[in-house]
């Protein structure tokens, strides 16, 4: 029976093809799509699960998130450096760091932060060190910028027509193992090197902790996009960066000499220096770096927070949720983003469905013709003494035989195009999507499958009822 | 051996007044080799159709060797069909894509009783009609050989009665000469009743008995002349 039917399909081999590869398209729609969306979503969440809590501004909860986890540049309102002072020191804490965006360079989002965040959420150094100097920078895995290069950062990005901040120039001093996540494609600078590129923060010693906001947002420059951190979802011990007085003991020999948080203020003289650098600010490529914040540290879009208990972190997001401050856990900010997700799935979903409904009615069209035509090759068969049955099987196992090699190269094309889509996005995201069969694919696959019998069964009932002599006649 | 005995047979079709066929007598002894024959739309290709259950008829009894196939279902009656019948066609109805002994042998593997004596006898009646090469593709054959490979594959089961339905009248004289010789001598040699719908007058001349079909009545039976002309 086999060989009857590899016969028959070897001689309309240009129809089986068209049927093959039809129900292969139509199938590997609705498998990019469901892959797609599925990579998206773990791809994101995996993205996100190092950060257990981010604290902007008040504003938008989602544009929060994107920002800081994302890196989607996008202006987001600056909320008072006290929060950072305040968070540091908090005993429900286990490490907290600002993060400053705002400038690029070669397509690559800079992001300000400290050591405490890069050591805490990533898994180490592919290559060279921390950045242990205002000039030095830590690359991600995807830059492609050797150990040594020298970056000028561009305030805002290409695109928008950003300038680059003359003598700025950051130095690379290690690259880091891969997370993938937008951090991959982001140059890491210290905080305070970006906080001084735009003029602010400086000379912080000169400011008393108390009562002193060193900037207000209408001070700081406009677009300052999203800052990510990678959460690694492990308390920590408190980090040895924080509040560490040692790493900042240096004198740079620039007037800027850092001391502990408790040096003598003038404040008349810090308000003075900022007006001035305003938009104007350098760095000074030398000075020590230091991640002892007080409450006159700049003006920040968003602090990421690593609680040190799951209470602590419900406690710290009630506490930051009210007046001028936004506190959110981003896997429930996601949750909301794939409500919305799901909906667009939902569509393409019955698009493809569609589509899937359209090849089958062509195909039942298409093999009833089929059968129309073989009639007399039916009729034959059953005079000579082929049973029932093995007519019906015959005509059913070649055109399920057909759907089901579709089904299954659908799977494949769909599979290869939805991998090829990761790549592209994770090539200008960052954020590593995991494209893969899971178990409720096989489900869909076996519901496909069973589709297919009873489409087949169609022309092969049709078969089975025709009158061998009728069939002769015609 | 099939000895066939119709009585009050009517076959009728909807919207058509008078029945297709209407036989209320007719004896065929087992082994007898008999020509039908009768213009178009005489009542023939039913008669055929009747003698070998593949349609059922409207009324009267069909006994073969005294078993009634009217009476049976669509299913029982393939059965039937297909280990008494032996059925060779004007188109013959071989499938291209298998080669002359698949051909022979696909209804029996359809209906999974081809074992190995039957792929034996397949060969040796493929060699029997004169075939030399059992793997040579169907549609690479001439007409002529095309049904000597028919004439293999309706006698592959041993059938009780071999029915041949105008056998020769799409080959050339030469080919359909040799046919009509085969079909004889192996229905002889099988043993089978011989029933033939033929115009093909050499053909009838070898055959013994002759019945005329007219308007879906028998006109005439008569024994042929001049057997074995």
């Amino acid at each position: 029976m086999i060989r009857f039917i590899l016969a028959d399909l070897r001689r309309l081999w240009a129809g089986a093809v068209v049927v093959v590869l039809l129900v292969a398209l139509a199938v590997a729609l609705g498998v990019t799509v469901t892959l797609q969306e599925r990579a998206l979503r773990l791809g994101s969440a995996r993205a996100a699960d190092k950060f257990d809590l981010v604290i902007g501004a008040a504003g938008s909860e989602t544009q929060l998130v994107l920002s800081s986890i994302f890196l989607q540049p996008s202006p987001l309102p600056l909320m008072s450096g006290e929060v950072l002072a305040k968070l540091s020191k908090d005993k429900r804490v286990t490490w907290v760091a600002p993060v400053g965006f705002g400038d690029s360079f070669a397509g690559y989002p800079l992001v300000g932060t400290t050591r405490a965040l890069i050591s805490s959420t990533v898994s180490g150094f592919s290559e060279g060190r921390m950045f242990d100097k205002e000039g030095e920078a830590v690359v991600g895995a995807a830059v492609k910028l050797p150990v040594g290069a020298e970056i000028k950062p561009m305030h805002g990005t290409a695109q928008i027509g950003g300038e680059t901040h003359a003598g700025v120039v950051y130095h690379v001093a290690g690259r880091l193992q891969p997370t993938g996540t937008p951090w991959d494609r982001a140059i890491l600078v210290p905080i305070q090197a970006v906080w001084h590129v735009h003029g602010l923060g400086h000379k912080e010693h000169d400011q008393e902790e108390s009562g002193h906001t060193a900037s207000t947002p209408a001070v700081v420059p406009a677009p300052l996009p999203a800052g990510h951190y990678h959460g690694d979802g492990h308390d920590h011990g408190p980090s040895p960066l924080l509040g560490n007085r040692e790493v900042h003991t240096a004198d740079n020999g620039h007037g800027h000499a850092h001391e502990a948080s408790g040096s003598a203020p003038d404040a008349a003289h810090a308000a003075e220096d900022h007006d001035e650098h305003d938009h104007h600010g350098s760095i000074d490529a030398d000075a020590a770096i230091d991640e002892d914040f007080t409450a006159t540290a700049p003006g920040l879009p968003a602090v990421l927070v690593k609680p040190k208990t799951i209470a602590d972190a419900y406690k710290l997001r009630q506490e930051y949720r009210s007046g001028n401050t936004l506190a959110v856990f981003p896997g429930e900010v996601l949750t909301n983003l794939y409500a919305t997700m799901g909906d667009a799935k939902l569509v393409l979903s019955a698009v493809a469905a569609g589509s899937q409904g359209l090849v089958a009615a062509a195909l039942v069209l298409v093999t009833v013709t089929h059968i129309g035509q073989r009639r007399r090759q039916i009729g034959a068969l059953r005079a000579f003494g082929a049973p029932r049955l093995s007519v019906f099987a015959i005509v059913w196992l070649e055109l399920f035989l057909l759907v089901a090699i579709g089904i299954g190269l659908g799977f494949l094309i769909g599979l290869v195009a939805a991998q090829m889509i990761a790549e592209v996005f994770t090539t200008q995201s960052g954020i590593v999507l995991p494209v893969g069969f899971a178990r409720e694919d096989i489900r869909s696959a076996l519901l496909l499958l069973g589709a297919s019998a009873m489409l087949a069964s169609v022309p092969a009932l049709l078969a089975y009822r025709q009158s061998p002599a009728a069939a002769l006649r015609a | 051996m099939l000895a066939l005995v119709i009585e009050r047979l009517a076959v009728s079709f909807a919207g058509l007044s008078s029945p297709v066929l209407a036989i209320d007598h007719l004896t065929i002894a087992a082994g007898e080799r008999i020509a039908i024959t009768g213009g178009s739309g005489s009542g023939k290709s039913t008669f055929i159709n009747i003698a070998t259950g593949l349609e059922k008829a409207t009324s009267g009894k069909v006994f073969w060797n005294g078993a009634d196939i009217a009476n049976l279902s669509e299913s029982r009656r393939d059965r039937w069909r297909a280990e008494h019948v032996g059925l060779v066609m004007q188109d013959f109805h071989l499938f291209p894509g298998l080669s002359a002994v698949e051909n022979v042998l696909l209804p029996a593997r359809l209906a999974r009783v081809a074992d190995a004596a039957l792929v034996a006898r397949a060969h040796e009646l493929l060699k029997i009609v004169g075939l030399s090469r059992p793997e040579q593709k169907i549609e690479t054959m001439s007409r002529g050989e095309m049904q000597r490979v028919a004439i293999a594959r309706a006698l592959l089961r041993k059938p009780g009665v071999l029915v041949a339905d105008e056998p020769t009248a799409s080959l050339d004289a030469d080919a359909g000469e040799n046919v009509g010789r085969l079909l004889i001598d192996m229905a002889d040699e099988a043993g089978s009743t011989l029933i033939v719908v033929s115009h093909d007058h050499r053909l009838i001349g070898r055959l013994d008995r002759r019945i005329t079909l007219a308007a879906g009545r028998i006109a005439a039976d008569s024994a042929v002349e001049g057997v074995a002309a």
